[in-house]
């Protein structure tokens, strides 16, 4: 990911103070331009932040190692009717 | 019931206290009215006292009164108000039980005292139950108790009301400590047990709302004995998985029994301590937990927490896409204006008013139409540069390519901008190319061909304008539809004006 940008946080910040500045108008135009572009990056970072989550489950066991989850809690369809208490 | 004084009336197997029979008559018999008799009376048994008296050791007697004690108070219930109460390092709980008439001293030992869900406190009202136990060494006797209860108010009740009580006193339900829910959640850690109903909620939920979700889960015992500690370092060990960014600890419904993990102040600590937000989701909606004054957020059932986390997920898409709808109505807003400005700057603003005066002036022809040259040239030398970057701003913006990623409306949105932008672009050249046509048909040579003339001065830097630009003497130099002149100027008269060439 960029590094200008820290955070998903940070960058939704960012992306507020742009539209502010764009909004107020009184740029010139090279500089608006180059806020643009960096709007645009930040809203596609913001949008890949979103979707780059991974899709997973782990289990973090008793000596702190991650296991992948028993397939009854992944499985989209709930399975939880076969488990007991 | 039988009392105290049954040790008294139990004879002794060797007939030690055959005595009282013959020597109880002694009280009575203080009727002194016999008056001071001098020697012991008559009595037939006054002499076999002393030969049968038994003489306890003060061991023998501890003893016997602890065997009796102990046999006879084996198991009771005892009422009264605690006071003295001490907790020994060793976890003894030594104490005082007491009423407006009497006290007695207790001890709860350590096993007792660790099922105890209250914390015994000096002035609470308590039934206790165990038994007498006599302590020789000292002869004390004290009562032994396997379990206290509060009186009145349940023990759990109590418990509940202690706790919440000291972690409030210490600023922990304090609404400054809570923590916001991260935006978006990297990943959510989920502190319950495995095979209950709450966790197959809240990865369903999850799953639902935010299909990428990355769930790390740190399974613990949510109920029975040493859950509470359990779930406490669990939370310790999922807070420190990297990337975990917010918490849901909780179970499902149960009985007060069953949820009172979640009322220690273990699992209280560690949710205080934990170093990401946490929710609390403990049961039902109606059921409320000591944890649940701790967390930064407390949801009603697990389902609920889930939905806290990743309710997100959908409002802040939604704030992206605003935010860049209206960057891209702010910037092409931008150069909208430019291009207003551009278009101010093509030809038919530009020299219409040349035209004009230069129609009405011909004094002036050849003056205007180099000027004319001059500022053509520079007005669309600058607005080339001007085009040229706002062409380079575009192509380093590459708005197809990066808009391409921001999603479907952003995408249209930028499509269009582009295509428009294209269109201005070539409207603009048309016109560019109107205005070189016009130019041309303004070339000062065709002005100067219908008898205009224009006049230089000596070294031709410099158009004259006016009669007191020169003096008599000057050389001038004058440019003719064809051919120059190279004039001496004879005088010069401000005020007059030249008769009209055609004059």
């Amino acid at each position: 990911m960029d590094p200008t940008i820290k955070d998903f946080e940070t960058a939704i910040a960012e992306l507020e103070s742009i539209v502010k500045k764009l909004e107020e108008g009184d740029l010139p135009l090279e500089g608006s331009l180059q806020l643009y572009e960096r709007g645009v990056q930040l809203s596609r970072y913001c949008h890949a932040r979103l979707e780059d989550a991974e899709r997973r489950i782990e289990v973090l066991n008793e000596r702190g190692q991650l296991k992948p989850a028993p397939d009854a809690l992944s499985d989209d369809e709930d399975a939880g009717t076969a488990r007991g208490r | 019931m039988t009392t105290f004084g049954l040790p008294f009336d139990d004879p002794e197997p060797n007939g030690a206290r055959r005595a009282p029979e013959t020597a109880r008559p002694e009280p009575p018999g203080l009727p002194a009215s016999r008056g001071p008799a001098p020697q012991p009376e008559p009595d037939v048994d006054d002499e076999p006292i002393h030969p049968e008296r038994h003489i306890f050791t003060v061991s023998e007697l501890t003893a016997d009164i602890r065997s009796l004690l102990e046999a006879q108070f084996f198991e009771v219930w005892l009422q009264g108000e605690l006071s003295n109460c001490r907790l020994w390092n060793t976890g003894h709980l030594y104490f005082t039980l007491k009423d407006a008439g009497a006290q007695i001293r207790g001890v709860m030992f350590r096993s007792a005292v660790r099922l105890l869900k209250f914390k015994p406190q000096d002035g609470l009202h308590v039934i206790a139950r165990g038994r007498v136990g006599v302590y020789e060494a000292k002869g004390e006797y004290q009562i032994v108790c396997e379990h206290i209860e509060p009186e009145g108010l349940g023990a759990l009740q109590l418990a509940f009301d202690q706790v919440k009580q000291r972690l409030a006193s210490e600023g922990l339900f304090d609404p400054a400590r809570k923590r916001p829910l991260p935006v978006l959640p990297r990943k959510i850690g989920v502190v319950t047990s495995l095979d209950g109903a709450a966790i197959r909620d809240i990865v369903k939920v999850l799953r639902r709302r935010y299909a990428n979700a990355h769930i790390v889960i740190r399974p613990t015992r949510v109920q029975g004995e040493g859950a509470a500690a359990e779930i406490a370092r669990a939370l310790a060990a999922i807070g420190a998985v990297d990337g975990v960014d917010v918490v849901i600890v909780g179970r499902g419904g149960g009985s007060i029994e069953d949820l009172w993990a979640f009322n220690e102040e273990a699992v209280a600590r560690a949710i205080a301590a934990c170093p990401v937000p946490t929710i609390s989701a403990v049961g039902h909606e109606t059921d409320v937990t000591i944890a649940d004054f701790v967390a930064d957020l407390r949801a009603p059932t697990p389902s609920a927490a889930a939905e806290m986390v990743v309710a997100r997920k959908d409002e802040v898409a939604a704030r992206i896409d605003r935010l860049a709808q209206r960057i891209d109505a702010a910037t092409r807003g931008r150069l909208y204006r430019v291009e207003s400005r551009l278009r101010a700057l093509d030809a038919r603003g530009g020299y219409a008013g040349f035209s004009g005066r230069l129609a009405m002036r011909g004094r002036h022809v050849g003056e205007l139409s180099h000027e004319l040259r001059r500022v053509m040239h520079a007005r669309l030398m600058q607005r080339e540069r001007a085009s040229q970057a706002l062409r380079l701003s575009l192509e380093r913006l590459d708005l197809r390519r990066r808009l391409a990623d921001v999603g479907g409306r952003l995408r249209a949105a930028d499509a269009a901008l582009a295509a428009r932008m294209a269109q201005r672009r070539l409207a603009r050249q048309a016109r560019l190319g109107r205005a070189v046509a016009q130019l041309e048909s303004l070339s000062p040579l065709a002005v100067l061909g219908r008898g205009y003339a224009v006049c230089w001065n000596a070294d031709r830097t410099a158009v004259l304008h006016a009669a007191d630009e020169a003096r008599p003497g000057d050389r001038v130099q004058v440019t003719l539809g064809r051919g120059e002149l190279d004039c001496e100027v004879r005088a010069a008269s401000p005020d007059r004006r030249t008769p009209p060439p055609e004059g």
